[in-house]
């Protein structure tokens, strides 16, 4: 096959950042007329397999192995090392997960193969292909290509291609073999942590109502609250809400927090200073609602209004509750 | 899992500056000259080499020479050899020539420099010499055996921001040595206790810093003469305040535009950044940079005080090298060969120290003398009193430094030692005069400060306990507001310091994740309670070519 995708377990499924690699390796596959092939491991690798049959990947290929009943880098790492071996693909596909950052340089070190990480996109381009990647702080973007031959490590950065976009179908499994042996597995993970109570997804909800300083004081938090309720979308927050200890920094979009690309964001009382604008301009449509209209968030906005929050939030809030019902 | 480690080495140095980069190939040199097998290693908190280096710069490579003397200049990871300089004073509207530029600040043969690229570069050497090299940590505490330094202890990792251990926490490690060389550079917080505990700067004049800011301009391809270099005074600081711009053409038609500020200002209103960008304003900086994008930011302190303000160099098992001893030549901006010299000394000291295995206070003092007798005390000794001068504004200053010209340096022609008071004793209470009213940013051109901290790249962990300790919050919000209206949101060039409205009170907010490790606040604060201590490990800008 010419073009391997990695998949992880995320307690028994595929793991989301898997399901938007195999979007990014239908696009390349695609382009070329290459053919796929999809791995799954673990000890939850009957229902992975399962799972990742209902793709459109070429086949999926199963590995089942006692050393892999647990992760471990060194386990993972050999694995995936032989199956590049024995399948001989031009390009190994993964999500840029903190698994695959574990033990993915591990395997571009036993190949002595590059491995190109956080890609945000792929293309081809006269039959060359084009792997694009943000540098200095997502200031700049770079586009990579090949000079030398495969096999290739690549993973996607979470969120560059949508899980949406990865194409059904219905593939065979395929069990395959590695050798493994206890002296390999130098390594023991401990369970993995917990993720922080109450933690939110912010990357993949469609709707996003976002408070900034203009909110004022903590009092006012609950005014939001009822407008992401009525609208059905998750609430977030600019650098000072957090700040201030008002909302907890899972909330936080931009480059020291969350990167979101929502169908829809709704900016209120935030200025849109360039540490928030890299975290959401990404999203499909924006608007902003400031009594500054100097704000630099306008420049981006789809739609705008100059005005209070605090008087515009409880009436948008009503007259989405009044819509709906 | 979370036992501390324990590490056993010869040598440490701390912070991968040119002095510690130079100390250690040096080091790694004399050594395995003599055959002793010591480990020698290089401590850095930054998550690579160069990452938080920045500097003017102009290079004088004479210690480059010294180090590589096989080397040709061509080797240097120079940017371009200073190919024509000037020398303006600026008023707000022209810009008028000297009708010389005076031998002390005449840059021939030296060389315009990032020097991120010229810490990368000795990095690499170092590694080649097999000094092991650890970016991503800091050291937060010196260990002692008695009064005798026997290693430093790095930073705790997964620490939240109510001081309880994260799922991840991890101690740091107990890095033992016999000697520790500490480069931090300006006002490392290592450097400031081993200051205070060994009393090591009786009898100096106290040291007085000045904090650089700079932006890199990216311009169309062919418009900058790599080489060029242009000193101004005047405008936009004025004849009452020390310092002045430079303007130095990089390869790549990139232009290196930077404004040093003296930290000795009496107007608490005075913003270092702000003060860069009304030099954006003057019409001969706005020709040049107009058609061009402005790619990085950054700011760095730096030490001005001169040879009186260099604290005793030596304790029982450590040294001070760089810019933590205040190495740095201020009449001919210079500072990253008194640096390197001084690391190579340190290195000659520490060589001999192995020889006869003993590391005590007397048998390091050794360093001291090498300083006095080498050409860093020629190099300082002449302009001893430059700073000092500046106290009667520009032109005292000038005065001073032009007839130190003919009196090898003394004050006034005859004093041979002019005294200083700490900047920020400075400061005078209840200036209200605001410098920077008709100052409009424009995102394009013109900044806000949170945008050009933006372009430092600088990030840390946000759930960990504030890097910048303020001993007593009720000073900030009370007496400091009403006697010098919290001049920390001004000197502060990263927007670290914000006063916000609490109730009918006000709080004071510290956006630490916005630092960008030049150390202002712990030096410019007029109350003295502001401790930079470093962060998480790998924390902070990200810096390229700087």
């Amino acid at each position: 096959m010419d073009v391997l995708i990695v998949l992880e377990d995320n307690n028994g499924k595929i793991h989301r950042m898997g399901l938007e690699s195999i979007a990014a390796a239908q696009k390349l596959a695609n382009g070329l007329s290459l053919s796929m092939g999809a791995l799954v491991m673990g000890a939850n690798g009957d229902a992975l397999a399962k799972e990742a049959s209902e793709y459109n990947v070429g086949e999926v290929l199963k590995i089942n192995n006692e050393h892999l009943s647990s992760y471990s880098s060194d386990g993972y790492a050999e694995t995936v090392k032989q199956v590049i071996e024995q399948e001989n693909p031009t390009y190994v596909i993964f999500g840029h997960t903190y698994q695959v950052r574990d033990y993915a340089p591990k395997v571009s070190a036993k190949l002595m193969k590059p491995f190109l990480v956080d890609n945000v996109d792929v293309r081809t381009n006269e039959g060359n292909v084009v792997f694009t990647k943000q540098m200095f702080n997502a200031k700049l973007s770079a586009d990579v290509e090949a000079n030398s031959s495969g096999p290739f490590l690549v993973s996607f950065q979470s969120a560059a291609f949508s899980m949406d976009a990865a194409a059904a179908g219905s593939v065979s499994i395929r069990e395959s073999t590695v050798q493994l042996d206890t002296a390999m597995i130098r390594t023991k993970s401990e369970p993995p942590f917990q993720e922080e109570v109450g933690g939110v997804d912010l990357t993949s909800a469609d709707i996003i109502v976002s408070i900034g300083r203009g909110i004022g004081k903590e009092e006012n938090i609950p005014l939001a609250v009822e407008l992401s309720k009525a609208l059905g979308g998750e609430l977030a927050a600019s650098r000072p809400v957090v700040d201030s200890g008002w909302l907890p920094s899972a909330h936080q979009i931009g480059s020291s927090g969350q990167s979101v690309s929502p169908k829809l964001y709704l900016a209120l009382g935030i200025s849109g200073a360039i540490q928030h604008v890299v975290g959401m301009k990404g999203s499909k449509n924006i608007v902003t609602i400031n009594k500054d209209p100097d704000a630099p968030i306008f420049e981006i906005s789809d739609y705008g209004v100059v005005g209070d929050i605090l008087e515009i939030i409880p009436k948008l809030t009503e007259a989405i509750q009044a819509l709906k019902n | 899992m979370s036992e501390r480690e324990v590490l056993d080495l010869d040598v440490l140095f701390v912070g991968a500056g040119p002095a510690s980069l130079a100390g250690a190939i040096h080091l790694k040199r004399l050594l395995s000259k003599s055959g002793t097998e010591a480990s020698v290693a290089v401590l850095e908190k930054a998550s690579e080499i160069g990452a938080h280096s920045l500097s003017g710069a102009i290079v004088d490579p004479r210690a480059l020479r010294e180090l590589f003397p096989d080397f040709p200049d061509t080797d240097f990871p120079f940017e371009a050899e200073v190919s024509e300089e000037h020398l303006y004073y600026l008023t707000e509207n022209k810009k008028i020539p000297f009708p010389f530029v005076p031998p002390s600040m005449n840059h021939h043969h030296c060389f315009v420099t990032s020097l991120g690229k010229l810490t990368r570069w000795l990095g690499n050497k170092c590694e080649n010499e097999g000094v092991d090299i650890f970016c991503g940590f800091a050291g937060t505490k010196l260990l002692y055996e008695g009064e005798q330094v026997v290693g430093v202890r790095t930073g705790d990792r997964g620490i939240d921001k109510n001081g309880e251990k994260k799922p991840q926490f991890e101690p740091g490690a107990d890095i033992r040595a016999k000697v520790v060389i500490l480069g931090e550079g300006t006002r490392g917080s290592l450097t400031k206790n081993l200051i205070d505990r060994h009393e090591l700067m009786q009898g100096c004049n106290p040291q007085v810093w000045a904090v650089g800011v700079k932006e890199l301009w990216q311009m169309p391809s062919g418009t900058v003469p790599p080489g060029y270099v242009a000193h101004t005074m005047g405008f936009p600081l004025g004849q009452a305040i020390f310092g002045g711009a430079f303007l130095y053409g990089m390869q790549n038609d990139i232009w290196d535009l930077g404004l040093v500020v003296g930290l000795d200002y009496q107007n608490p209103g005075v913003d270092s950044h702000h003060e860069l960008q009304r030099l954006k304003n003057h019409p001969w900086i706005r020709s040049l940079l107009s058609a061009g994008k402005m790619i990085a930011y950054g700011a760095k302190s730096l030490p001005e005080g001169g040879w009186y303000s260099i604290p005793k160099l030596s304790v029982g098992g450590a040294m001070l090298i760089g810019d933590s001893a205040g190495f740095m030549n201020g009449q001919r901006l210079k500072g990253i060969h008194l640096a390197m010299k001084s690391g190579m000394l340190a290195a000659e000291t520490t060589a001999e120290a192995f020889a006869t295995g003993k590391f005590s206070e007397s048998d390091l003092a050794d360093y001291d003398s090498r300083i006095a007798s080498s050409w860093i005390r020629d190099e300082l000794w002449k302009v001893r009193n430059f700073h000092q001068g500046f106290d009667r504004g520009l032109f005292g200053g000038l005065a001073n430094a032009g007839i130190g010209l003919f009196t090898g340096g003394r004050g006034w022609g005859i004093k041979n030692r002019l005294s200083s008071e700490a900047g920020h004793k400075k400061m005078q209470k209840g200036v209200k005069k605001n410098r920077y009213q008709d100052l409009q940013f424009d995102g394009t051109y013109l900044f806000d400060k949170v945008t050009d901290v933006y372009y430092s790249a600088t990030a840390h962990e946000e759930d960990q306990v504030p890097h910048l300790k303020i001993r007593d919050q009720d000073v900030c919000v009370s007496k400091c507001t009403e006697e010098y209206g919290n001049p920390c949101e001004k000197f502060c060039p990263a927007n670290v310091y914000e006063m916000l409205p609490d109730g009918d009170g006000q709080r004071l907010q510290i956006n630490f994740s916005n630092c960008v490790h030049c150390k202002t606040c712990d030096i410019m604060d007029p109350y003295q309670i502001i401790d930079w201590v470093p962060p998480e490990g790998g924390d902070g800008p990200v810096w390229v070519n700087l």
